[in-house]
């Protein structure tokens, strides 16, 4: 049985994994990150709301953790526009407007900007994107702000087989993929766009791109284009969780992907082993610090055992005793303080446990 | 002003039924639903068809009645019904005695079962607990209750009977001690109507007190509340009864691809507003897991409630709500209060509505002297289909989608077809657990169906669409896209069609406690931008 030794050992790739495994390499050398896949990421439309979470106690925390969240972003080609303080509003999947504290430019530019002539792009058969529909509820929302920007609808088709119907990881691949079809697509959006300012497009463009790419592909076309996401998969979603691994990878963090913890071994208050469920043989990994960042769907690891967490993020079991003094639990597996949840809280709890876990290197013995 | 004989207040089974039956007589009747179809208990069970075996014991009337109308449904309405078959179990923690007691009973009650080994048991359904000794069959099966009332009243509409969904009571006008007159509202719209009658049928469930207020006569009905659990997999092939006294947690229904877990019975001072406590959630899935061990760790898809309305005549005393009687109460308000023209159906089972509907159009057909008897217990809901249109269905759909397709359209499957073959793009499934194909979405939401749909939560009643694991988030908002291109809605209409859905459909979910379900309700609320219904407190109580 292989046994592999790290410093921290990070389970699961939501924000909170992927920001706690960031905040760990920092500080340490020896870094590993455990997870089944791109998970929660499928669902969410790639930006990042900060809503109300106004930390009273560690407002300076919430910085670090953004800041590191940005820098991360940045390092991969793939940066994020705007601030905690402040936010914009930008078209969400039912045609209405969200507010949104950060984003890359690919959904932060979509904002609706007064006196703008605005093309939707629809594509045929992507039938959980409906451009008409989309066009009629901005025009609706802009009217109701006294605004004088406008939206019409275009639906653009291509020549090759996309399936029926078309899907948005579809289109995504051929963009990433195929050295035809950005030509493509690039000269259709061209012949559409003729007299409008700028292009809303359903999320599309690609699984893998980089913000330079984006913009290539804008001064091509001759206007800017953006992205409304769409119902999942969403490829902004994707798209971010691809540019945070790859900040990981980049940084040293080893990754172990595909395939759940399914036991933790626990012995006199330390957690010694993660036993991953790896086909052939079993993949035991230790670390001497464990963050388990897996969300509420995998509550079962720890069991009815954790009921809460301590100041330092360890979790407690019901007599207010800690499960184990070298594990820490972050994003969604916590239960939201005051009800307080989403990706923001879920990068401030990564980023905690993540400085928390590295800062204990060494403390207990290993393995 | 619209003017008919009978007008039925209730689009529940039994209303439903009572406009199927007096429409098979020939009695012009329209039927006012406040509501969509089913809405009160009918729309809130378990879905089963009882063989009768549960009332065997304590109350064998009732259980006589369902062995009888068990076998009556599944003849006039098969496409409504999934035959599956149940067990009573006999569970070691159980009182041995009561096994034998309920044998007995079932045998004087006229209902079919035979014994099995554990081993036997064990061998048809390997995930029941390994302590069970044995088993006892039934006739028990699924039925789908929106199917159901849809079956009855399209039937009745085919013969010229009316109803009216989103429609509320609010007078009933006396004159000279008889019905006139019915005013309602449509509460969609706001608009009043009226229409004239000589009866009025109160079959409108628990709140059969407030309609029979209208006329100023006292009904007492109780509501006891059963709360549900809807479980990510079919646990089981049958439905699964325990052999004990009547209590909690004790059936399991096989329901499609889902399988629903019950119940409770509390006292509620009101059908409206009813929650299941985080108390009453666990001690439902800690029973079921006595049943299956491991239920308690199944993903929980939604958890709902309904008010059994239950009946207590003046002159009995029950102990507790299980105590009353399953069967039935006809209250003839003329002979009983003096209103002539106004008669009510109280208590009763999802699975005799029909002979509770044949009592009451019995009564009402005899007081207008019509003399028609009552044929619904041999006249199908449907005609059946021809073979043929399976042949064409299949050349156009996936095999398991034809079937599906069929099964709920039956005659009317050649409007779904002939779309698809004119536009290729209509046969795109937008739901996927129950197979819901684009064309059927725009039929059901058109004008040619007779069962008019008004919201995207009607659109899933019909074709099940969001009953499955994603709770409608993701079909859902196809459905309303649906909507949108059929021009039934403007864009900003089916936004909020589309909102109101999603908060009806998030409420059934919110009370459950942790694990994916819960996961995947937060992250659509962020991508829906909407903010949930639920206080933060509700699922921090552990």
């Amino acid at each position: 049985m292989k046994s592999n030794h790290y410093n921290v050992v990070v389970v699961g790739a939501g924000f909170s994994g992927l920001i706690a495994a960031a905040a760990a390499a920092q500080r340490d050398e020896r870094v590993a990150l455990v997870s089944t896949g791109p998970g929660s990421f499928v669902l969410g439309a790639g930006w990042l709301k900060v809503q109300d979470l106004m930390e009273p106690s560690a407002p300076l925390e919430l910085g670090g953790a953004i800041g590191l969240f940005r820098e991360m972003t940045r390092l991969a080609g793939y940066p994020f526009m705007g601030q905690i303080s402040s936010a914009r509003s930008l078209p969400g999947i039912v045609g209405e407007l969200q507010s949104v504290a950060l984003a890359p430019e690919v959904l932060w530019n979509a904002m609706p900007r007064d006196g703008a002539s605005t093309l939707i792009v629809g594509i045929r058969g992507l039938t959980c994107f409906d451009e008409n529909f989309m066009a009629e509820r901005l025009n609706e929302q802009a009217r109701t702000m006294d605004s004088v920007c406008t939206y019409t609808a275009k639906q653009i088709s291509f020549n090759r087989d996309l399936g029926m119907p078309v899907t948005t990881v579809r289109i995504a691949k051929c963009f990433d993929r195929d050295p035809g079809f950005r030509p493509e697509l690039i000269l259709a959006l061209r012949q559409a766009a003729d007299g409008f300012d700028g292009i809303l497009l359903p999320g599309v463009l690609g699984l893998n791109s980089t913000a330079q790419q984006i913009l290539e592909l804008e001064q091509e076309v001759g206007c800017p284009v953006c992205e409304i996401p769409t119902l999942p998969p969403s490829i902004p979603g994707l798209r971010l969780f691809h540019h945070l691994e790859r900040y990981l990878r980049a940084v040293g963090v080893e990754l172990y992907r595909g395939f759940p913890v399914e036991k933790l071994e626990i012995h006199d208050g330390v957690c010694t082993e993660l036993h991953i469920a790896s086909p052939g043989h079993a993949l035991i990994l230790s670390g001497e610090s464990v963050v388990l960042a897996t969300g509420q769907s995998s509550a079962s690891l720890l069991g009815e055992a954790c009921v809460d967490h301590d100041q330092q993020m360890h979790p407690t079991n019901s007599n207010g005793s800690v499960v184990a003094r070298n594990l820490y639990i972050a994003g969604s597996l916590i239960d939201g303080d005051a009800g307080i949840k989403g990706d923001a809280m879920d990068i401030l709890t990564g980023y905690r446990a993540g400085n928390l876990a590295a800062a204990t290197r060494g403390t207990y013995a290993s393995r | 002003m619209e003017s008919t004989q009978v007008v039925i207040i209730g689009g529940g089974a039994t209303g439903a039924g009572i406009l199927w039956d007096l429409s098979l007589r020939g009695i012009p009747s329209v039927l006012l639903e406040q509501g969509d179809i089913a809405n009160g208990a009918t729309g809130r069970c378990h879905g089963l068809l009882h063989s009768g075996g549960r009332y065997a014991v304590k109350d064998p009337e009732a259980a006589r009645a369902c062995a009888v109308e068990n076998r009556i449904v599944k003849a006039i309405a098969p496409h409504c019904v999934e035959d599956i078959g149940g067990l009573f179990v006999q569970c070691s923690q159980d009182d041995p005695a009561f096994f034998e007691q309920w044998w007995r009973a079932a045998e004087a009650a006229g209902i079919p079962s035979s014994r099995l080994s554990a081993e036997e048991v064990r061998e048809l359904e390997p995930n029941l607990a390994a302590n069970i000794l044995g088993a006892f069959t039934s006739e028990d099966a699924h039925v789908d209750v929106f199917r159901l009332v849809l079956a009855n009243l399209e039937a009745a509409a085919r013969r010229g009977g009316q109803f009216h969904t989103y429609s509320k009571v609010r007078s009933i006008r006396l004159d000279g001690g008889r019905v006139r007159e019915v005013h309602y509202c449509d509460t969609r719209t706001g608009e009043e109507h009226d229409i004239s009658c000589a009866f009025v049928i109160n079959a409108a469930g628990a709140w059969a007190e407030d309609v029979a207020e209208l006329v100023g006569v006292a009904l007492p009905v109780v509501s006891d509340k059963g709360s549900l659990l809807v479980l990510n997999h079919r646990l089981s092939h049958r439905v699964i009864n325990r052999c004990r006294k009547p209590s909690d947690a004790d059936i399991l229904v096989p329901a499609g691809p889902v399988c629903i877990l019950g119940t409770s019975s509390i006292r509620v001072p009101s059908p409206e507003g009813l929650s299941a406590s985080p108390e009453e959630i666990k001690q439902l899935l800690h029973q079921g897991d006595e049943l299956i061990p491991g239920l308690a760790d199944a993903r929980v898809l939604r958890i709902f409630c309904g008010a059994r309305p239950l009946y207590v005549p003046p002159a009995t005393h029950a102990s507790g709500s299980r105590e009353i009687s399953r069967s039935f109460a006809l209250l003839d308000h003329e002979t009983r209060d003096g209103i002539g023209g106004f008669v009510s159906i109280v208590g009763g089972k999802l699975t005799t509505y029909r002979m509770m509907a044949a009592a009451v159009s019995d009564c009402v057909a005899k007081k207008l002297g019509v003399h028609e008897e009552c044929t619904t217990d041999k006249v199908p809901l449907r005609p059946a289909t021809d073979n043929k249109a399976h042949k064409r269905a299949i050349r156009v759909l996936p095999l398991a989608v034809a079937e599906k397709i069929e099964r709920r359209l039956g005659p009317e499957v050649d409007r779904v077809i002939n779309a698809i073959k004119s536009r290729p793009e209509l046969a795109e499934i937008v739901c996927e657990c129950e197979l819901v194909t684009r064309a059927e979405l725009e039929y059901v939401l058109g004008d040619s169906t007779l069962v008019p749909t008004q919201t995207i939560a009607d659109v899933g009643r019909r074709t099940r669409l969001g009953f499955g694991p994603c709770q409608g988030t993701f079909c859902g908002y196809k459905a309303m896209l649906a909507g949108y291109q059929t021009h039934r809605w403007t864009a900003t209409q089916a936004a909020n069609e589309f909102s109101a859905y999603l908060q009806e459909r998030w409420k059934g979910q919110a009370m459950i406690q942790r694990g994916k379900q819960v996961e995947q309700l937060d992250l659509s609320h962020e991508l829906y931008g909407m903010n949930p219904l639920v206080p933060a407190d509700w699922r921090r109580a552990k």
